[in-house]
């Protein structure tokens, strides 16, 4: 499609937000209600919509095919313009669809690197929680060595005993790799909702452990695991990022913001368009998550539960404070 | 102490060593490793069947990685495909760039990140606050590497403030007084220990002033104020030191962030060290490297956690006393 | 403020610096090459890289070298460098004396047994140096006495003596006889050479830099510049942003456009444009990865001339270089002109052909768009070096043009060490190649396309071009070599063993204050120890000494 890319933007802008105004004025629970009331959470969401909406109509928005090389002599890095909206690249590619088809991508591996470690996280989380004793020493030893090893370098070695890997064996990875932090919040929430009378009941009434687990604690940590979910997709957006700009990450020509920039980096003066919008794409996406992240931590506010004891509350708090800001490894 | 002590480092070494064994798995169990890159043309059945007779490959899995273990403990990591030498060799020329530019940062990043944090608490809810909040979120979400590029592409490229990459200047070093030399090497190090602190320092000081403020509302705080203490007392004297112990956890934590960003941002300024050597290994899919690098990097971390667990202790006592499980 | 910061670096040296000083007079001077990728190995015949042999040039030796006029045939304009003088004792045998002056670095003298070593080494099948098929011409070389080296030769042509003295980089053979050959490639040596050059190895730190110093007893005369630097950058983008920010003197290949227009801007750069010695090509693997015959794809002539056909060269060239390169009509380079003015035609650019020719073989279009036959697809791996922006280039324009007639290409990038390693071992399916050139097509043709060539990584051979190419090395006339040479490209364009894609200017950028400067195209820093720098140019570089 050559039409105006201009048009379709537009209606995803409006989508975004009327979505946003619809859910605000009829939020009915007092938690989204506050999460609104922080314009940074609520612009956050918008932005974060918007991206969703380019990704998920990338085909219908973006006016050329990804990897479709113009003119190689005489569309080459042309600044941006009415035809081509945020410019072309080296290769007379049209910027803006591969920023379109790049957002599939990397906003794809994200969320589904997130799926993956959440549920995985919080499985675990909530055994280790639950059961306690054993299971959890040796959950939570696996946990330790988890967490020693920085995701990236097992990407790497999965790399160089292979060949690069595709988008979705990526997000896999990522996602089995990315779980541990996730799992110390979880177990640290169902500690506490372990002692509480309704589980108390459920045991006595003879409910099976998982059945208690999916239908009674596990809710409790909603609001945990998704303030964790946040900032995981935030964290494995640039993971994906830095691994497609050194050549580890997703491979030519399928188009991610990070190998975007990676092509780009010897035009970084002469043709900054190339390298511009595909790095505010991303900063504005993790910057949208972060805000968002913290309107979820302010709306569900978990300060206000009580616990066993100070000391154990305090550790909780702790834990949670530092779970929300262990963002970046 | 002591027994908390030795049990942390047992349980450090614990973690090193299943480490190690997962390494030493993920290597022999993939097909045409361990002795050849994978990509590299298939061998003559025959040959391969007496190189691995050669190298005591057809032994029980069992005994090759009790001979792993032997390798590992005489120092043995491996020998790099595409350098033709020991790849503890590499490592040990590597290493302590990375823990230099990593220190750096380091300290960049929780001098700045204290320093705005407290500033903004100070100045809760003012404008400055609010304008500092939203740069540091901006300055948060920035991809290092791009960050990184950017940098270079000004101060260096344009401007010639810094140079464009490498550890020392090749050319002049070897012949400059020790003052020289160590300008030199501020010279270097300056735009990527900047580039990894920046971030840093905008999530520190997120941190920071969430916990001075929680901090200044609590009940000692209060006291202070009733008993008549200024303000900046206050802040500084009391609540610093409170929010103090989140902090050393939250550095303990930093050293994966400055490894997984060393492994960008070197390759970004050209910068000798660890992440760069893994980076360049796995372009040429030099595993026995990029495995050596992922084994210091354990370490490097789980040791710094192990320090930070010590420095909390020492700055915390609750955590010393036995707790009840 | 970057000289601001650099005088205080040198203020700071001069206040307390620990010996050495600053250097007066005329024997100083430093000048950085920025180099690209990393050396693999300072032993002559154990490697090929560019880069290992732009630096051995100025620690070893040869027999004799060409002049400026790059004459190859007969004897005139070659300059004695350790032979002093040479007669022809008959029609097949030369006889070379040896300059009784000529020093080997740690004290020895050169003597003509390490020429026949070094005779021996180079045409040694274990060790497979680049350039053995060229001396399958001389039968012998033998040292008569200490003083004379004997060449005598199989047969007569033109270039015998060209062939005698311009492969053959002596080596000492009191220090390399009790290695084995085997073992030269990876060998300590490498790492540390000792020579007879103009300059001496002083220290390599891997991936940072190398450096030489000059060697103030050499025989020939003290070069003037005293210290010479080799700083390795990662690719050709960094190496040329070093060059202008100052932090090197000197490359020899500014290669596109924008490096030259930006080198053209900086006001302390002089461009040197030479005649181009270099021509890149895609090598396709004639044979499959585990050394049988024949390449399941690349093994019919029919499929590789499609591919040819599919890509559109010419404009992918204009894409990268703009002007400043042509597409050859085969695999030479600017330099050889007389074969440019041939008959000779770059291959049409086609797809409808191309999509023709693969659907009579049998390759049909699959669901996904790749051609398929008999369950397997027509894909391959395109291997090309990290170092280098235009061959990157290359790689993805070419992998959409392939695309766009049912190939699939998967790019696989890696630094240069690995690809020349993966290039010897022939475990690649087609690789990006740049090759700088000899002054004649008789040195470089049989190393690259002639059976046996050390060269020739895709295993390509055919009798009849091996005929031409070997009636071309004993024409007796440039007319007659000329014809014979188009005779055998002609044979080579039916077979379409490559892709060839460009043949690109020289354009070089050196320091102004740098004086005196020659540029060889085939062998760029050829002339460095006549290079000079007035005291009154002197940098802070050049005045450090250590």
């Amino acid at each position: 499609m050559t039409t105006l890319p201009l048009l379709p933007l537009a209606v995803i802008v409006g989508c975004a937000a009327v979505t946003i105004r619809l859910v605000k004025r009829r939020a009915r629970s007092a938690a989204t209600r506050r999460f609104f009331e922080s314009p940074a959470a609520a612009a956050g969401l918008g932005l974060l919509l918007f991206f969703v909406l380019l990704a998920v109509l990338a085909p219908l928005v973006a006016p050329y095919r990804p990897s479709a090389q113009l003119d190689i002599v005489g569309l080459q890095n042309r600044p941006p313009s009415w035809r081509f909206l945020l410019g072309t690249d080296l290769f007379s590619r049209d910027v803006f669809s591969r920023l379109a088809y790049g957002a599939r991508v990397s906003l794809g591996i994200g969320v589904l690197a997130t799926l993956v470690s959440v549920t995985l996280g919080a499985a675990v989380g909530a055994a280790a929680g639950y059961f306690g004793r054993a299971t959890d020493a040796v959950l939570m030893r696996l946990v330790d060595v988890g967490l020693a090893v920085p995701k990236i370098f097992i990407v790497l070695v999965a790399v160089a005993l292979g060949r690069p890997l595709g988008p979705v064996p990526l997000a896999v990875l990522l996602g089995l790799t990315g779980w541990f932090a996730t799992s110390r919040l979880v177990r640290a929430e169902v500690l506490s909702l372990s002692e509480r009378d309704f589980v108390e009941a459920a045991r006595a009434l003879g409910a099976r452990p998982w059945r208690i687990i999916a239908r009674h604690v596990l809710p409790g940590a909603t609001a945990v695991l998704m303030v964790s979910a946040a900032l995981s997709i935030a964290n494995m957006m640039l993971l994906e990022a830095g691994l497609s700009f050194i050549g580890a990450g997703v491979q030519p020509p399928v188009p991610s913001w990070g190998n975007m920039i990676a092509d780009a980096r010897d035009l970084l003066a002469t043709a900054p368009w190339t390298s511009l919008f595909p790095g505010l794409a991303i900063t504005g996406v993790v910057l949208a998550l972060h805000a968002v992240s913290d309107g979820l931590r302010e709306a569900l506010d978990p300060q206000a539960r009580g616990g066993a004891s100070p000391l154990a509350a305090g550790e909780r708090s702790q834990e949670r404070r530092l779970g929300g800001w262990v963002a970046r490894r | 102490m002591a027994a908390w002590l030795l049990r942390r480092l047992v349980a450090a070494l614990a973690i090193v060593f299943a480490v190690v064994t997962l390494v030493f798995f993920a290597i022999h169990l993939v097909p045409g490793t361990p002795f050849l890159p994978s990509g590299e043309r298939a061998l003559d059945p025959s040959v391969e069947a007496a190189l691995r007779v050669r190298f005591g490959l057809d032994r029980p899995l069992g005994a090759q990685y009790v001979s792993y273990l032997g390798e590992l403990a005489r120092g043995d990591l491996g020998e790099s495909f595409s350098q033709q030498r020991p790849a503890a060799r590499a490592l040990e020329e590597a290493i302590p760039n990375t823990v230099v530019l990593a220190a750096t940062a380091l300290a960049i990043d929780l001098l700045l990140g204290l320093a705005i944090g407290a500033l903004q608490a100070a100045y809760a809810r003012r404008r400055l606050d609010t304008l500092l909040t939203h740069t540091t979120l901006f300055v948060y979400s920035l991809p290092t590497f791009w960050l990184g590029l950017v940098l270079l592409l000004v101060f260096g490229q344009e401007l010639h403030w810094f140079p464009v990459g490498g550890v020392v200047d090749p050319v002049v070093h070897q012949a400059l007084s020790p003052v020289g030399r160590l300008f030199d090497r501020l010279r270097h190090l300056a735009l990527p220990a900047l580039t990894l602190g920046l971030v840093g320092a905008a999530g520190t000081a997120r941190f920071q002033r969430a916990a001075l403020l929680e901090a200044l509302s609590q009940g000692f705080v209060k006291t202070a104020r009733a008993k008549g203490l200024s303000e900046s007392r206050v802040l500084l004297g009391h609540a610093l030191r409170n929010a103090l112990l989140p902090t050393i956890t939250l550095m303990g934590l930093a050293l994966p962030f400055l490894l997984t960003g060393s492994v960008v941002i070197e390759t970004v300024f050209a910068w000798p060290g660890m992440g760069k050597l893994a980076a360049d290994a796995v372009l040429s899919r030099d595993y026995p490297v990029v495995t050596a690098t992922t084994l210091a990097a354990t370490v490097l971390v789980v040791g710094g956690s192990l320090v930070a667990d010590i420095l909390y202790a020492v700055a915390d006592p609750r955590v010393r006393r036995e707790r009840p499980r | 403020m970057r000289r601001l910061a650099l005088l205080a670096l040198i203020l700071a040296a001069a206040c307390t610096s620990r010996g050495g000083g600053s250097c007066r007079g005329e024997y100083c001077g430093t000048v950085v090459f920025a180099g690209i990728g990393q050396p693999a190995s300072l032993l002559p015949p154990a490697t090929d890289h560019i880069l290992d042999r732009d630096i051995y040039d100025q620690i070893f030796l040869k027999l004799a070298d060409v002049g400026p006029d790059l004459n190859t045939v007969g004897d005139s304009g070659f300059q004695p460098q350790l032979a002093d003088r040479w007669t022809w004792r008959d029609s097949l045998t030369l006889a070379f004396h040896l300059d009784p002056r000529a020093r080997w670095q740690d004290g020895r003298p050169v003597t003509a047994g390490d020429v026949a070593f070094t005779f021996a080494a180079y045409t040694d099948s274990v060790l497979d140096a680049a350039d053995r098929i060229n001396l399958v011409r001389i039968a012998s070389v033998t040292a008569p006495d200490s003083a004379t080296a004997v060449f005598r030769f199989r047969q007569r042509y033109p270039e015998m003596f060209y062939d005698a003295v311009y492969y053959l980089r002596i080596l000492p053979a009191h220090l390399l006889r009790d290695l084995p050959r085997a073992q030269w490639r990876s060998a300590a040596f490498g790492r540390n050479p000792i020579g007879d050059g103009p300059y001496r190895f002083i220290r390599w730190d891997p991936g940072q830099s190398l450096e030489l110093v000059a060697d103030s007893s050499f025989f020939l005369g003290r070069p003037h510049v005293r210290r010479l630097i080799w700083r390795f950058a990662g690719d050709l983008s960094v190496a040329v942003t070093q060059l202008i920010a100052g932090e090197a003197d000197a490359i020899e290949v500014l290669v596109s456009p924008a490096n030259i227009e930006r080198a053209r801007q900086a006001p302390r750069l002089a461009l040197y444009p030479y005649p181009g010695s270099v021509f890149t090509f895609v090598s396709l693997n004639l044979r499959a990865r585990d050394g049988s015959l024949p390449h399941p794809l690349f093994g019919d002539p029919a499929v590789r001339r499609a591919l040819v056909a599919a890509t559109d060269r010419v404009r992918m060239t204009q894409s990268i270089y703009g002007k400043t390169a042509q597409v050859p009509p085969a695999p030479i380079p600017e330099a050889w002109t007389a074969l440019w003015l041939s008959d000779l035609q770059v291959p049409a650019y086609d797809t409808a052909l191309a999509a023709r020719e693969l659907e009579r073989r049998g390759w049909r279009l699959g669901s996904d768009g790749v051609r398929q036959r008999g369950g397997r697809k027509l894909a391959f791996t395109l291997a090309v070096p990290s170092t280098s922006p235009p061959r990157r280039q290359y790689a993805q324009l070419i992998q959409e043009e392939l695309r766009a007639v049912g190939v699939a290409v998967t790019i696989d990038a890696m630094d240069n060490v690995t690809m020349q390693a993966r290039l010897h071992s022939g475990a690649y399916d087609a690789a990006i190649e740049s090759w700088a050139n000899d002054p004649t097509p008789s040195s470089s043709v049989p190393q690259m396309w002639m059976r046996g060539g050390g060269s020739n990584f895709g295993h390509y051979s055919n009798p009849a071009f091996d005929q031409w190419a070997r009636a071309a090395t004993r024409a007796r006339s440039a007319a007659a070599a000329t014809e014979a040479w188009r005779a055998a490209f002609g044979v080579l364009a039916e077979d379409a063993p490559v892709i060839v894609l460009s043949a690109p200017d020289n354009v070089a950028a050196i320091d102004r204050r740098v004086t005196n400067v020659r540029l060889r195209p085939d062998s760029y820093w050829a002339y460095v120890r006549n290079w000079r720098i007035a005291p009154s140019q002197f940098n802070a570089r050049d005045q450090l000494v250590r």
